[in-house]
């Protein structure tokens, strides 16, 4: 098993189209990173009207832990469509390139090449995310320096202190790969079904704006589904960033996010198993 | 002795169209089992159903005395094959690419063993370079490095020689001779033309939409005793009459002022011309076949 | 230091003797000697206690300088200090120029019998429309005042006195103010819900009525009227348009 995924990974490592994901992390980051350094500081005094009315807040706001959080909240959006771009490609790329049948023409299992599969797609989101850490947060630090952090929700303001800021970054970092582990598993699912990979892509992408813009929809209809949204869960990850973590609550979310995650495997084996190869 | 393939009675159907209908065979060790048909016929359909790639909706495939079904793992490591085109990793090279699927086995296969097969199918040397450049003859050689690396007992090629061009079409089939004369393999062989299935099989299975429409040796299957004969001739009255009286009566088919149509031993040929030019008759053309190819090109031209 | 101290200790004893029974001159007397205080810097351990503020408690050093300069800097931190008109100093809260004060009894807090005055201010551009003012007159220290301002609403401070009397500057003090509404959009913040479980909403007449927060603050090592530099007081970065 270890041989195997060995060489899947070798096979999405020697891919240019792996590294696309990288670059867009690094760029967009960067970008971000420019214009935080730019326009920051109005952007955040828009952010904090109502507390500037009554409070003078002094100090290195716009350092490397808020700029940091400000660039997961919004590549955290787009990291789906970077894990989708592998995940979703991983049996419907084969298929396209019609090596499936040459791969299933070997004695190893479809279970073991669907779990194969998945293996690789999370070890490439814990690669992806780990160098949206460094990017994002190591650079950030560098570039904004380090201080006290700052959180703005839709109804708190959150000051974290700077010695209580790394851990859980550490947490939501943790909680971001397993998040996308569930993408990953997902556009796996949908990549069984495809014998090209750009269905699967974009279909993932599509499920998850859908969901998140159900997700976030205040509508009474919408509040009763949420729980069992698995989008609603992904933003976890920040339940970390508030002053004190409802652990209780993330907890619940990454079960639900491992149940989705086993049932997208699962279904994935399930209906891999049954499937004719006619690619 | 047990048949290193068994097919019983298999059907499989696609939304509604019937690819393959109650289809059996058996593929003895040391054949080089030739698998006759036009593009669609079902040739295709019927390797992937023995490799697993496809599901019978009825009927049983047992390979080397086991069902299929129960044991796929295990029957693959001695089974190799390229279904349709050989398709590879383009951006890898033809080492990694062997690599990679020789590492697809739960045998562990030394390096040594991939140079073997390389220089096997003359491939030695430009290992190195990406798939991506080579040409259809070089992937198709890549394609059976890939079967045979493993050291397997059948190897199941499907079309072996499209897109090749003819030094590259008779490399193959000199690889596929050595294969099963030098090496042992059994090889179960497809292709759409009868010539290339008579070059290499020892027996030859015709599928026609899904039929099996005839099976057994090829030396039974192309009788040299069975040759069609075409003679067209300058046009002239009263020709059929004229053989119809003549000695050569009984193997006459089809006769008309043009063409005469005759079902002879090859060896006679010589002999109905000098009468034909004893008799004043014209020759234009004479063509000879084997029956069972002009029952196939009919199937062909449906 | 020591003669700073017996020189305060010398103007408490004079002025409670002088005006002792005139609410006017006791709250002159205060004023006088809060104002006294021309600058101090103080160590202090801050917990802002409102409701959509999550803040733990900022520990930082407090720069103050008469009448209304305040900054508090925290080592690579950031901090947060009312703005000016709720400014944490006494000396903002009580009216300054003439005034009328109106004495209106006195009440006891913490088992201390305090005089009690209104003191309203005659110029009309002070901010302040009326502050209450709870004074020890034993000592010319206020130890409560209920400040109502123009435009910050109802402001509350107590002060509780311990090793800084002699500088007449508190150990404590706690302010219960107006707090406004903070609301931002749930779709910019995109943030995380425990969507599992179903939080009470907020009562809808909790909205109408206006909410409170407090913050509270510890001082210590006060070093006072050392003469602190206006530069201090500057903001580093331009301050908001």
């Amino acid at each position: 098993m270890i041989k195997l995924l060995r060489i899947e990974l070798y096979k999405i490592f020697r891919r240019p189209r792996t590294y696309i994901s990288f670059g867009v992390v690094t760029a967009t980051a960067f970008i971000f990173q420019l214009a935080m350094g730019a326009g920051g500081r109005e952007f955040i005094e828009f952010g904090m009207q109502d507390v500037s009315e009554q409070f003078n807040v002094q100090g290195n706001i716009i350092n490397g832990y808020l700029v940091a959080y400000l660039i997961l909240q919004s590549l955290l959006i787009q990291i789906p469509l970077l894990v989708a771009l592998v995940a979703g490609d991983t049996l419907a790329g084969e298929a396209n390139l019609g090596t499936l049948r040459l791969i299933l023409t070997r004695p190893i299992t479809r279970t073991q090449l669907v779990l194969i599969k998945f293996f690789a797609s999370a070890i490439y989101t814990v690669l992806l995310i780990t160098w949206l850490a460094i990017i994002a947060l190591f650079l950030s630090l560098f570039m904004f320096g380090d201080g006290d952090m700052i959180n703005l929700k839709s109804d708190a303001f959150v000051l974290i202190l700077k010695h209580d800021v790394i851990w859980r970054y550490v947490c939501s970092f943790g909680f971001a790969t397993l998040a996308m582990t569930t993408i990953a598993a997902l556009s796996m699912f949908l990549s069984a079904f495809a014998d090209n990979s750009i269905g699967p892509i974009i279909s993932t992408m599509g499920i998850v704006v859908v969901l998140t813009i159900l997700s976030n929809l205040e509508l009474p209809l919408f509040n009763a589904i949420n729980p069992y949204l698995f989008t609603a869960h992904m933003v976890g990850w920040k339940g970390f960033f508030d002053s004190i973590p409802p652990y209780s609550a993330i907890g619940h979310s990454a079960l639900v996010l491992v149940a989705y995650t086993l049932a997208f495997v699962g279904g994935t084996i399930y209906y891999f198993n049954r499937k004719d190869i006619n690619s | 002795m047990t048949p290193i393939v068994e097919i019983q009675h298999v059907t499989k159907s696609f939304k509604g169209v019937v690819r393959v209908s109650d289809l059996s065979f058996a593929i003895g060790k040391g054949d080089v089992y030739g698998f006759l048909g036009q593009n669609g016929a079902g040739k295709s359909t019927t390797m992937r159903m023995i490799l697993g790639l496809i599901f019978p909706d009825s009927g049983k495939i047992f390979i080397n005395g086991t069902e299929f079904n129960n044991s796929r793992r295990h029957l693959l490591r001695h089974v190799g094959a390229i279904i349709e085109r050989p398709d590879m990793y383009g951006y890898l090279s033809a080492w990694d690419n062997l690599k990679i699927f020789a590492a697809l086995t739960d045998t562990s296969i030394p390096a040594t063993r991939l140079h073997e097969v390389l220089e096997q199918v003359g491939l030695k040397g430009r290992e190195k370079d990406k798939v991506k450049t080579y040409s259809q003859g070089m992937k198709q050689r890549l394609g059976i490095a890939i079967a045979l690396v493993h050291q397997p007992d059948l190897l199941i090629l499907d079309e072996p020689t499209n897109g090749l061009d003819p030094q590259g079409i008779a490399e193959i089939r000199e690889l596929i001779r050595s294969l099963s004369k030098d090496h042992g393999k059994t090889v179960m062989v497809s292709s759409h033309l009868l010539y290339e299935i008579e070059q290499v099989a020892t027996r030859m299975l015709i599928l026609h939409k899904g039929n099996k429409i005839a099976e057994g040796l090829v030396g039974d299957l192309l009788n040299p005793n069975e040759m069609q004969v075409d003679v067209r001739i300058v046009p002239r009255e009263g020709v059929a009459a004229l053989i119809a009286a003549s000695g050569w009566a009984g193997q006459m088919v089809v006769a008309d002022n043009t063409l005469l149509t005759f079902r002879l031993n090859k060896e006679k040929i010589p002999a109905l011309a000098a009468w034909l030019v004893g008799q004043g008759i014209g020759i234009v053309e004479i063509r000879s076949k084997h029956s069972l190819e002009d029952y196939f090109l009919s199937l062909t031209n449906d | 230091m020591r003669r700073l101290g017996i020189a305060l200790l010398m103007s408490i004893v004079c002025s409670v003797r002088a005006m002792a029974g005139d609410p006017q001159q006791l709250y002159y007397a205060l004023r006088n000697k809060v104002l006294s205080v021309k600058d101090y810097t103080a160590d202090v351990k801050m917990k802002i206690d409102i409701d959509y503020m999550k803040i733990p408690q900022l520990d930082g050093k407090l720069y103050f300088k008469s009448p209304d300069k305040m900054k508090m800097v925290r080592k690579d931190g950031i901090s947060i200090l009312p703005k000016k008109n709720i400014n944490l100093a006494l000396g903002s809260l009580i009216p300054p120029g003439d005034v009328t004060v109106i004495d209106v009894g006195t009440a006891v807090l913490n088992g201390k019998t305090l005089r009690v005055l209104k003191v309203i201010p005659e110029a009309e551009n002070t901010g302040i429309i009326l502050t209450k003012v709870w004074i020890d007159e034993a000592t010319v220290m206020a130890w409560r005042t209920e400040t109502t301002t123009r435009d910050e609403g109802t402001v509350v401070m107590e002060l509780t006195y311990g090793k800084y009397t002699k500088y007449s500057l508190p150990d404590k003090i706690s302010i219960i103010m107006d707090v406004k509404e903070y609301k931002l959009p749930a779709g910019v913040t995109m943030d995380y819900r425990e969507v599992p479980q179903d939080k009470p909403k907020p009562k809808e007449d909790a909205k109408a009525q206006k909410k409170k927060g407090s913050i509270n603050i510890a001082y210590s090592n006060y070093v006072v009227n050392k003469g602190l530099d206006d530069a201090i007081f500057a903001d580093p970065k331009p301050a908001k348009k």
